[in-house]
């Protein structure tokens, strides 16, 4: 077997069932460890407020925004880039029909995917460089941390290069990072990705029932 | 009546020799990390657990803390202050804690030492960073957890345990109970104030604190006008007069239900429709959020802070107040405790309004408003002075940024911060409490 086919093949299979399996035990862990029962008397509702909250937390508040412009400009552009190269990527399409869904969609263009990739490295890199560069953020990195950034760094880099899908070495690179990339996801922050509608839900709704918009 | 300087000058020296009233605790040196995990262990829920899982390290959180802000020091990152906690799920409690305890180091004594500054003398549980938090994650309730862990451990700073060991022990806060409360009573009384006490039913429950008998005795006095004003039946009562709640702030959990359900003992056999909570911030939280789960089920009473009483009696015709004109500049300092965690934003407005006073708001305001400092037990710590005055400064620049020339609360421990920092800086502003300003402009009848 060579490598292409062991990362077409078998580590494919062995990458998602980690993901997968990974993912599920670990929200199926958190949110069964259950909690008591609040026997306070309600001010508001609790489920507006864990709706509200997951609405809210999309646009920081006016009072932070002058200390935080950097993280959230540089946040948005990572992961609007980033969502719209891994669903609307001509090659993402493909795969998703051919190997997971057995149906696709439209793809953007050539020249999108060029600019969301610009705008994902942008986002990315400006995020990397706050991380080690500020105070705050290196002293609160874990070695997790960095080891996410720089995996998705080097997925983003080998897809890019094999977007013209000439060299089979650059797509069987970029497929493996990815497939490394999806071991790693269920044991690190990226796991993020599903937790934080639940996340700002329990905050929302704590803060909810009394009242208060958070 | 304003507040006595030099009365307030003796307080600050009292609390200042708490650290040699504190007994030790009785909690040995092996125990310590089995015990604090044994609190962890019955206080971490799916929504903590979601929250510890869902942090990024963004670090976003130290741009919301006044200590960090003040300081710039990224020790004092508020989620930097939840790794004791995020260690013992790690290893303990997370779904991944086979993987996690090869990385993971057990947590030790050492550890569980090092964090007291951290969630004790350098956060006030203001809960500011979590509105700032894009993953939603309420750091100030798992500060509190911590607090809980260390407080079983036997290592609540001195001073605060001075305090505690007090209400916990005798049930007395700087040494004041029911013979003093008489003795306030009495005074008022003497300057011909109908105050009822220790009647065997009334609708409401009212209670005052130890701050507003020792020293902001205007509180206590124009509670008093403010119900005899509507006209209620209302009681004070020496067996459930402390709002102060030591237990909630010091983490010990013991002495938090104690003091939460003499009140709520009381309040059921006086057949109470309403408890109103005195001008003290934790004390609403205490009694309005917790004291239900303290006492097991729903409470048969409503729990209302004074300012909230105040701005909803008010609102609803009830309670006529004089206007004070707009030439009197005031802003407003919601204490974190009725506002952040409490939700009562709109009514002291309304009682400012009411009061027709020229209210110009801080730049950080209600929800973002800049804790004092003093909060969540800080005002009884002595390592924590330098972080009291840190927050301090923070607000008198937001103060100072408006055209008051008096900041208006509803706090006890936020006026003796906000008074102590005035002093220490000669600073030219006043500071007043909301129900005295209503109890000096009531409507003659």
């Amino acid at each position: 077997m060579s490598f292409a086919e062991f990362v077409d093949g078998p580590f494919w299979y062995f990458s998602a069932a980690v993901f997968v399996i990974g993912v599920a035990w670990r929200m199926f862990g958190m949110l069964t460890i259950g909690s008591k029962t609040d026997y306070s008397l309600p001010r508001g509702s609790g489920t507006t407020g864990a709706i509200a909250t997951n609405v809210r937390r999309f646009f920081p508040r006016a009072a932070f925004w002058s200390r935080i412009k950097l993280q959230v400009v540089a946040g948005y552009l990572f992961h609007i880039g980033l969502f719209a190269l891994l669903f609307f990527a001509a090659p993402h399409i493909d795969f998703y029909r051919e190997k997971v869904l057995g149906f696709g969609w439209t793809a953007m263009p050539e020249w999108a995917f060029i600019l969301t990739s610009e705008i994902a490295f942008l986002g990315l890199l400006l995020l990397i460089l706050h991380r080690l560069m500020n105070p705050v953020t290196r002293r609160i990195s874990r070695r997790g941390d960095y080891l996410g950034s720089i995996l998705i760094f080097l997925v983003m880099l080998t897809g890019c290069l094999a977007l013209a899908r000439s060299y089979e070495a650059l797509r069987v690179l970029h497929f493996f990072l990815a497939e490394l990339l999806l071991i790693y996801f269920p044991f690190s922050t990226l796991i993020h990705t599903f937790t934080f509608p639940f996340s700002r839900g329990f905050s929302g709704a704590h803060y909810g029932r009394r009242g208060v918009s958070v | 009546m304003a507040v006595d300087m030099n009365v307030f000058r003796g307080f600050a020296e009292q609390i200042g020799s708490l650290p040699q009233m504190a007994q030790p605790t009785d909690c040995p040196d092996g125990e310590r990390v089995s015990r604090a995990k044994a609190v962890f262990a019955a206080k971490l829920d799916s929504a903590k657990a979601t929250h510890l899982e869902s942090c990024i390290h963004c670090g976003l959180c130290a741009e919301a803390c006044q200590f960090y802000l003040q300081t710039k020091d990224p020790e004092l990152t508020p989620i930097h202050k939840l790794d004791l906690l995020k260690r013992y799920y790690r290893r303990e409690k997370a779904p991944l804690r086979f993987f996690h305890r090869f990385f993971e180091a057990d947590i030790s004594e050492a550890d569980l030492e090092a964090t007291q500054f951290l969630v004790y003398e350098s956060c006030t549980e203001c809960g500011r960073c979590g509105l700032v938090c894009p993953m939603g994650i309420d750091i100030a309730s798992m500060v509190n957890v911590t607090r809980q862990g260390l407080a079983e451990a036997g290592l609540i700073p001195a001073g605060l345990r001075a305090v505690e060991q007090e209400q916990g022990g005798r049930g007395t806060v700087f040494g004041v109970g029911p013979e003093q409360l008489r003795a306030a009573i009495d005074d008022l009384r003497g300057r011909g104030y109908d105050v009822p006490i220790d009647k065997p039913k009334a609708d409401i429950l009212v209670l005052t604190s130890t701050i507003d008998i020792l020293l902001f005795k205007d509180a206590l006095e124009a509670t008093v006008k403010v119900m005899n004003h509507l006209g209620v039946d209302w009681t004070l009562h020496s067996c459930a007069f402390e709002g102060a709640n030591f237990g909630l702030l010091s983490g010990y959990e013991q002495v938090q239900k104690s003091a939460s359900e003499r009140i709520t003992t009381q309040a059921i056999a006086l057949g109470a429709k309403l408890v109103i909570v005195p001008e003290c911030g934790h004390a609403y939280p205490a009694l309005r959020w917790e004291g239900a789960n303290e006492h097991g089920g729903a409470l048969p009473f409503e729990v209302m802070a004074i300012s909230e009483f105040l701005g909803n009696e008010i609102a609803a015709g009830r309670l006529q107040v004089e206007p004070i004109g707009r030439d009197k500049h005031v802003t407003y300092h919601d204490p974190c405790k009725v506002g952040r965690h409490g939700g009562v934003f709109r009514e002291p407005r309304v009682v400012l309004d009411a009061l027709g006073v020229d209210l110009d708001e801080m730049p950080c305001n209600q929800a973002t408003n800049f804790c004092c400092g003093g909060g969540a037990g800080l005002f009884v710590m002595e390592r924590a002075e330098p972080m009291r005055n840190a927050a301090f400064d923070l607000k008198r620049e937001q103060v100072e940024s408006t055209r008051a020339d008096t900041v208006v609360t509803a706090c006890g421990s936020c006026r003796v911060n906000l008074l102590a920092g005035a002093m220490r800086t000669e600073w030219d502003r006043g500071v007043e409490s909301l129900v005295e300003l209503v109890g000096n402009n009531l409507k003659q009848r």
